[in-house]
């Protein structure tokens, strides 16, 4: 039999997810400002305020004296002390653990140094698990977590949360959702998701790309990661591995990359190629080497001159070729990438204006995060409420609250 | 089609004394845009800026803003506009903190004291909605800042009139590289906020971070104004050091047709 439509119970549970999402994305917003965003009458914002607020999601205050004639109306906030997720983001080089609310505060953040050297899965998860204690001790008891997400630097599957692979990182077919799951022992479920696609999210929901429908989000660890959103959609691939733009062969028979091909973007342009490219490929490495190379074509350092406007002209040729490819509004460079732009941008630049199709390039925007190291954090923990934000009070019910 | 320029200047001469200093100058600032004004030292860089300014009155040509013609004849008149400008020595007074210093001269007033409650919101308003979070209280003396976060303190404080040009003099000069990008990340914010951005600079990398449009001054005349997209750096290069690349610029450089 054919279906009707929705039904209203269908209908409701949807407009309560939206309107959480406007409340969690904008944060406090008025009733008033929500009926007109939403297109719905004011009874049934109203219904729906107090169906969150029951739910414990929301509270209605009144706001500060608005300066206008009229009873005012009832500003919607999210309980973000009492409703939170855990966000963890796992690099190269360090491991993050935050706690953050619902609105997107973060309310408590771990860090560690992340030792280059063999993936334990072990290790990792147990670190993420003790910062989880440390930070879960100091919240009050009336807390809910209602999601955890992992930013991963690598291939994730997106059915199952399984790590395929992660070339800087060395972690091959690794049950990391299932583990931190146990370890963790919350009862709620983890989300894997790879560092790079969830930053283009988070820069989309919260960052310079507010509002923007095609967007290339770039990250730069060791290697080069990429998230593609076009019309709006992340673009995620068959298996979840969409968006490997690091991958991207530009130099045919180029440097080796650690995935075994040659002349990827990452091996063109990721640190290693950098540093080498410097003369400085030895005991200091990560953020700070990368840096140090931009301070020092900054002092007049040739060879670092050189040797960042050489990577600086091979990111361009990546970027130029996704821009053809995708016609993205914009491109964001986040990660060791910010440097290496704002460094090399000339070179990147003169790339792309020689190499994009002009109508491509016309209104294309390069920017940097406003989240800035955050983002793919921020990305994991958007991951995390999304469970919540397409069914709250299911989600709810779900962990037990 | 081309947007309505915030503020235009046509056929710009001005002279200190017997010395011809801008030619004929044509330039335009567009809201949303940073539009980076460059060109050898010399190449009349300050100049312009300072007739656009009002501290400097012109000799010839138009000034156009929000597309009416206008006479700016003091940095006040300029002021009242919406063109607010960074010089490279900031001016703030490092005895005073950063609420004092972004308000200085322009204080609020509720009654006969000052509204210290105000000014600090507006100040922490403004600080906030460039996403500046380098700066630890908005109550710390400005000696106690790094170049960097007084730069910030100096855009800031253009910023707060609801500015609709502001123009910078080389804003990442003294600074770092970290302060640099996060200067430059600042600036790029202005825009993207609304503000028609002017910026001088003479690396090419921060021109090319954050502009929308360059300007290239050769010998007192705008060799020209081009989008940065279409663009590469040597042909910027080209523009300052020779007037003019290829088919762009002046194609007729000291009465010498090339």
């Amino acid at each position: 039999m054919m279906r009707a439509g929705p039904s209203q119970e269908e209908i409701r549970r949807h407009n309560l997810g939206v309107l959480l999402r406007h409340v969690h994305l904008d944060g406090p917003t008025s009733r008033a400002e929500l009926t007109t965003r939403m297109g719905l009458n004011r009874s049934t914002i109203m219904a729906l305020t107090a169906d969150l607020t029951a739910a414990g999601l929301v509270r209605e205050e009144l706001p500060r004296e608005t300066g206008r004639a009229g009873r005012p109306s009832l500003v919607v906030r999210p309980e973000s002390a009492r409703v939170y997720v855990l966000a963890f983001d796992i690099g190269v080089d360090r491991l993050v653990a935050a706690r953050v609310g619902l609105g997107g505060v973060i309310l408590d953040r771990r860090e560690a140094i992340r030792e280059r050297g063999a993936f334990v899965l072990e290790d990792v998860v147990g670190r993420l698990a003790a910062f989880t204690a440390q930070m879960l001790q100091k919240t009050r008891g009336d807390t809910v977590c209602v999601g955890v997400g992992v930013a991963f630097s690598g291939g994730v599957r997106s059915s199952d949360g399984v790590v395929r692979f992660s070339p800087n990182i060395g972690a091959v077919d690794i049950p990391l959702g299932e583990e931190l799951e146990r370890r963790l022992g919350l009862g709620v479920p983890v989300a894997v998701g790879n560092d790079a696609n969830l930053g283009a999210l988070a820069e989309q929901a919260r960052g310079v790309g507010v509002g923007c429908r095609d967007l290339i989000y770039l990250h730069g660890d060791v290697g080069i990661g990429g998230g593609v959103i076009a019309a709006g959609q992340l673009l995620r691939g068959q298996g979840g591995y969409g968006g490997e733009v690091g991958h991207m062969v530009i130099n045919s028979g180029g440097r080796p990359c650690g995935c075994g091909s040659r002349g990827c973007l990452e091996a063109e342009v990721g640190e290693r190629a950098l540093l080498e490219a410097a003369g400085r490929f030895g005991p200091q490495i990560g953020r700070d080497a990368v840096r140090a190379v931009v301070d020092a074509a900054d002092r007049g350092d040739i060879v670092a001159q050189d040797a960042l406007a050489r990577v600086g002209d091979w990111l361009g040729l990546g970027v130029a070729n996704l821009v053809n490819i995708f016609n993205p509004e914009i491109v964001i460079f986040g990660g060791m990438l910010r440097e290496i732009y704002l460094g090399a941008a000339a070179q990147v630049r003169s790339r792309i204006t020689t190499d994009v199709l002009h109508a491509c390039r016309e209104s294309l925007r390069l920017r940097t995060p406003v989240l800035g190291d955050d983002t793919t954090l921020v990305g994991a923990a958007e991951l995390a409420f999304a469970q919540v934000l397409a069914d709250p009070l299911d989600a709810l019910a779900r962990v037990g609250a | 089609m081309t947007p309505q320029p915030v503020l235009a200047v046509r056929g710009l001469d001005k002279s200190f004394g017997p010395v011809q200093v801008l030619h004929d100058v044509a330039f335009s600032a567009y809201a949303g845009e940073v539009t980076a004004l460059v060109g050898d030292n010399g190449a009349g860089k300050s100049t312009l800026v300072k007739c656009l300014g009002g501290i400097h009155s012109i000799d010839a040509g138009e000034y156009l803003f929000d597309g009416k013609p206008v006479q700016v004849t003091s940095p006040r008149e300029a002021a009242e506009l919406g063109i607010e400008i960074v010089y490279q020595d900031l001016a703030l007074c490092d005895n005073l903190d950063i609420v004092q210093n972004m308000f200085l001269g322009r204080e609020r007033k509720s009654g006969l004291v000052l509204d210290e409650a105000t000014m600090e919101e507006m100040a922490a308003k403004t600080l906030d909605g460039l996403s500046v979070r380098t700066v630890k209280s908005i109550r710390q003396l400005v000696s106690s800042l790094s170049g960097g976060q007084r730069q910030t303190v100096a855009i800031a404080k253009a910023v707060l009139w609801n500015s609709k040009v502001v123009i910078l003099d080389e804003p990442t000069a003294a600074l770092g590289v970290a302060q640099t990008a996060q200067v430059l990340e600042l600036v790029r914010r202005l825009a993207d906020n609304g503000l028609a951005v002017i910026l001088i600079s003479h690396n090419m990398n921060d021109v090319f971070a954050v502009s929308d449009r360059i300007a290239a001054l050769y010998l007192g005349r705008m060799a020209a104004q081009v989008k940065a997209s279409d663009v590469t750096h040597s042909q910027v290069v080209e523009l300052i050091t020779s007037g003019r690349s290829g088919e762009l610029g002046l194609q007729n450089v000291n009465g010498v047709t090339a």
